[in-house]
This record gives C-alpha cells, structure tokens and sequence, in this order.
C-alpha cells in the first residue's frame, strides 16, 4: 500500500512539475523598497497558490540593465517582464504617451477621472503591440527644480536643463520651450550639478529626494509639467503559455500590488513636496501660465503631426479633460 | 565610597558636583556598553538593556548637557533598536539622534541645526571639522544613519542621507581607522544604496568594505554580512556573497569588544545565505 502511495505521488510530482515554469522579471528599483517587498510577498503567494506551477524570479537594482536593456533581454527570452517606466515601451504602443503630454493634467482629481476612462485602452493597445501589462502604476508629477527661480517661460530659457540621455521626446519637448537641453545619464546628474553642468531638472518630488539631487537646487516651480507612470510589463508569448486559471490568479494577486502601489505613491510624493519645503527648497508659482499653455498645446500639435502619437488619442484625452473640467464647474 | 563623593561635592561647587557626578555615570553608561558589546547571550541583552536606557535617560535628567553621557545614551538606545519592532525602533532612534545632534551642538556652536541649514552651508561647516571633534562627528554620523534607516518610510528622513554621506566622508577623511575602520564600513554602505544606474557606486563602496577588514583586522563579523548583503547582491555576485558569508558562519565570534553583534552577525549571515538560490 506503502509503494502504491509513494508511486502516485510520484506521478503526482510529476506532473505539476511538467507545466512549472520561472517568469523572470527585471527592474532597476533598488531592492528593500516597500514595493519591492509588496511584489516579492506576493510572488511568493502566487508560486504558492498555484502549487508551484508559477513562479516569478525578481532581478533587481538594475542587475538586468536598464529599461532598454531588459525589453532587449525580453526580445531574446532572456527575460519574460519588467517594471519599466512607461516612456520605454512606445515602440509597442505609441498611444501610451497621451498620460505623459506636457501641462495637460492640472490635478490629481483629473488624473484619476482619466485614468479610470483610458487605463484599459493603453493596457489593450500594449496587448495588441505584444506587451500583457499590469495596472498602470504612478511615479507622480515631474516638477521643475532649479538652482535659479523660475516664473516664466522666458526663465526657463536661461536654464542648463537635464534631459535624459536617449529620450528624443524629452529633448524636443524642452526645445519647444527654447530650451537647449543638457542629455545626461542618470549617474551623472547629481555630478552635473554639483559642477554647474546642469542647473535644473524635472522630476516627481520622490525621485528628486531618493536620489539626492534636492540638495543642489533652491527653487521648485509649482506646476506640474508631466505625469509619469510605469508598469509591469510581460512578454505577451510568455504569458500565453499560463494556464487560464493560474493566469487569472496572477493577474487578480498582481494587479492588486500594482494598484495598491499606485496609491501609495500619490501619498508618498505629497510627502516628498512637504520634505522638500521642510528642508529649504523654495515653491514658485509661475506667472503668464497662459503662455506656458500655448507652448504645450503646440508642441502636442507637433508630435502629433510627426506621427508621434495618434490624433484619435489624444482627442479622447482632451475630450475626457472638457468633461471633468465642465461637470466640476457646474 | 558613596558617603566620600557626597561629601566632595559638598565641599566644592555646585558646578564641579555636577560634573564628578556625570563622569561617573559617563563611566558607567560606558562600561555597560562595554558588558553589552561583550556578551554572547543576545538574549540576556535584549531583555535587560531595557532597564538600562531609563538609567541613562535618568542620569540625563540630572547632567543634560554632559557630552559623554549623550554619547553613550545615543549609542546605547541607537543600538538597542535593532532588537526592537519599526515602530519602537523610529522611536529609538529618534531618541539616539537627537543626544548625539545635542552633544554636537554642545562641542561646536556651530554645528548646531544640522538638519535645517541649507546642504551647501551644511558642507561648509562641516568642512570645519577636526581630528579633536571626531569622537563625536562619528558617533553623530552613526545616530544619522540609524534614525535613515529606522524611517526609510518618512521621505524627509531620506532627503538627509547626503548630508549623512558628507559627515561620514569628513571623518574617513580625519582618520580612517577610526573605531577599528567604522566610518569605511558606513561609506560601504552609503554608497551600494543604489545601483550604478540611479548614481550608486557600487564600486567605491567595494573598496570602503575592504578597507574597513583591513582596518579591523577582519574580526568586525558584521562588515562581511552588510558587503554581501549590499555590494555583492548588487553587483549579482553569487560568488562573493556565498564565500562573504560562509567565512562569517565559520568564523570565531569572540572578540573584545565585538562578541554580541558577531553573534548577530552570525545569524544574519545564516538568513541571507539561505536566501541566496532565491535572490541570484
């Protein structure tokens, strides 16, 4: 009876170790965050519940490379996913960028009455460009910093402006404005400032102090340039070969981190800005808004004449902001 | 021997009553510190410090600006922390900064608002800073980083760890062998805090770890753990974090001075390597 038994559980072993398989996925967020803890905990939970058939390795701090190196790693089924930051992932689905249009959103109460209308349309066309992506996740507002005040767009002109290395978007973006942007790699923009080879950056109030840069700028502008989000991003192949209940279970217990981590985000950049006042920096607010508005306006004309970004997106969008913006006015 | 002190200071100034009575208990809250760090019992310790903080706090009470007594009060509540749950332990360490910004501001008025004062002014005075203020810069840079660390949650708390960075650079710079090379075992740390691509380096924390052994003539256990647990996952070196961490396990945990937090080093390292497969 003995044998029967530790036959059958042999077979048994056997067969769920037939459909196991490792998603490995890369970030370059630094181990011992509270999200990272979140996602490690509920990786955990997955591998259990669907005993042992999914499990996730998490490579992280960078140790795959950088965004464009782990969707490369991906190509070639090095990896099956990241967390990556939005901005990565055009080339799968251009449309995504209508979230990161410059001086669009005035408020958080507008991101989320858009979000909740377009979030599925980004996740569905990143499905079709082959990406099965999770709840979208906020990285917050990106806010001038600068050595100097600035109030107008004729103050902004007179800025050494950091723009990411490789991000052309960024670059054309900050042109629009008249400025001449400074592409740096993110290891060398606390260098640069420290030198002067920079003296402004935009970024949400968190990354600014998790990377220290506060500590070389004085002023911040009181207007949110850009929304920034990223996401969990699979490899849509690699998803596909999920069984549809351990896929639905992966999907439930992830999608539920990311959202939860979306949320905390918000608050943990609202007391990002209150750290940055507490420790000097000083809030401006800018002056000829309109101005800076009718520049924004032009240069999402421009990306999307360039084929950029669809106009379609970008009408919804728009329309989306008309909607909130008249039914909070009544 | 107690009937003599009250005696003597009843014969001299009130003053120098005050400080008699301080430099004994200065002497004693060191020697405890001393038992403390000599003992393998980890859990005698976290069981009977408690009794001893409200000690300290107590003969605070009565010589609050006495130097050596909020070193020691820093450094006994700092180190306490580690046995206690996060909220007790923000607490806790709370408690260890503000002694040790307190005994700073009393040994050189002008380091005094160290967390309010603009970062550029910050370097400035801090650029001031001499070998003879380096029992307390490094004590201050010890309290800074545990309270960090305690409350990696409150983003104002992590805004201070450049200037936490400039401290401990300043007292390498002062004398590196410093507390049997602490302040390089710091640096090590401060600098694997983030990858290379976020402005880490990894690298130059790698060679503060290794200088720190050198300098502690590899018996400070805990500077292999916190190398593996930093440098060697960061640069996803299996290798070196597996080798760092068996040579803890294996080594002598008896050591003047050091035999608690090598006992804790000891067990840490038993964690991390069985999460090794895991992480590589």
């Amino acid at each position: 009876m003995q044998k029967i038994i530790c036959l059958l559980c042999s077979f048994l072993l056997f067969a769920s170790c037939v459909n196991a398989k490792t998603y490995k996925v890369a970030t370059i967020s630094p181990d011992g965050l509270g999200w990272m803890k979140q996602f490690r905990a509920s990786v955990k939970q997955v591998h259990e519940l669907t005993d042992g058939r999914v499990k996730f390795k998490i490579y992280a701090a960078s140790t795959m490379g950088d965004d464009t190196t782990v969707l490369r790693k991906m190509r070639i089924g090095q990896l099956h996913g990241g967390v990556v930051a939005a901005g990565s992932l055009t080339r799968f689905y251009k449309d995504l960028q209508v979230y990161n249009l410059p001086l669009t959103f005035k408020s958080f109460e507008e991101v989320d009455y858009v979000r909740e209308r377009m979030d599925a349309r980004i996740i569905e066309g990143l499905g079709t460009g082959g990406m099965d992506s999770f709840h979208l996740t906020e990285t917050g507002f990106a806010y001038l910093l600068s050595t100097n005040p600035v109030r107008t767009v004729e103050d902004i002109r007179k800025l050494k402006a950091w723009v990411p290395d490789g991000d052309p978007i960024a670059a054309e973006l900050l042109k629009s404005f008249g400025v001449s942007p400074i592409p740096l790699s993110i290891p060398d923009v606390l260098p640069g400032l420290q030198a002067g080879i920079i003296n402004a950056v935009a970024v949400p109030p968190m990354v600014a102090l998790a990377l220290q840069w506060h500590n070389h700028v004085e002023y911040m502008l009181d207007l949110p340039l850009i929304y920034v989000y990223s996401m969990l991003a699979m490899d849509g192949k690699s998803m596909s070969s999920m069984e549809t209940e351990d896929k639905a279970l992966t999907k439930g217990f992830l999608n539920g981190v990311f959202r939860k981590v979306d949320a905390e985000n918000r608050a943990d950049n609202e007391k990002a800005l209150l750290a940055l006042k507490a420790q000097g920096i000083k809030i401006i607010q800018p002056v000829q808004l309109e101005a800076w508005e009718s520049i924004a306006r032009k240069s999402i004309e421009n990306l999307v004449q360039s084929g950029g970004i669809s106009a379609d997106i970008v009408d919804t969008f728009q329309q989306h902001l008309i909607d909130f913006r008249s039914s909070s006015a009544e | 021997m107690k009937k003599l002190l009250v005696v003597f200071c009843l014969l001299g100034s009130l003053s120098g009553c005050a400080s008699l009575v301080s430099e004994i208990t200065s002497q004693m809250a060191d020697n405890l510190a001393t038992t403390i760090l000599n003992s393998s019992d980890i859990d005698t310790v976290r069981e009977g410090v408690p009794a001893y903080l409200l000690l300290v706090d107590s003969f605070l009470r009565g010589s609050p600006d006495e130097v050596n007594l909020l070193l020691a009060a820093s450094s006994l509540n700092g180190s306490y922390s580690i046995f206690t749950e996060p909220d007790r332990s923000k607490m806790l360490n709370q408690k260890a900064l503000d002694y040790a910004m307190r005994a700073m501001c009393l040994s050189k008025v002008q380091l005094c608002d160290l967390q309010s004062i603009s970062f550029a002014e910050f370097e400035n005075r801090i650029g001031g800073l001499a070998v003879k203020d380096l029992r307390v810069a490094y004590a201050l840079g010890v309290a800074w980083a545990g309270w960090v660390q305690a409350s990696s949650d409150d983003w104002n708390a992590i805004g201070q760890l450049g200037r936490v960075k400039s401290l401990m650079e300043k007292v390498v710079e002062l004398d590196e062998t410093w507390e049997g090379g602490g302040p390089h075992l710091y640096m090590g740390g401060l600098e694997t805090l983030l990858p290379a691509s976020l402005g880490g380096r990894p690298e130059k924390g790698k060679i503060h770890f290794e200088r720190s052994l050198e300098i502690s003539d590899d018996k400070y256990l805990m500077t292999r753990v916190i190398y593996a647990q930093q440098y060697a996952r960061l640069a996803f070196n299996k290798e070196l974090h597996d080798r760092l961490l068996r040579e803890v396990i294996a080594a002598d945990p008896v050591v003047d001075g050091m035999t608690l937090i090598n006992k804790m080093a000891q067990a840490r390292a038993a964690e991390l390597l069985a999460e090794s497969d895991e992480y590589f």
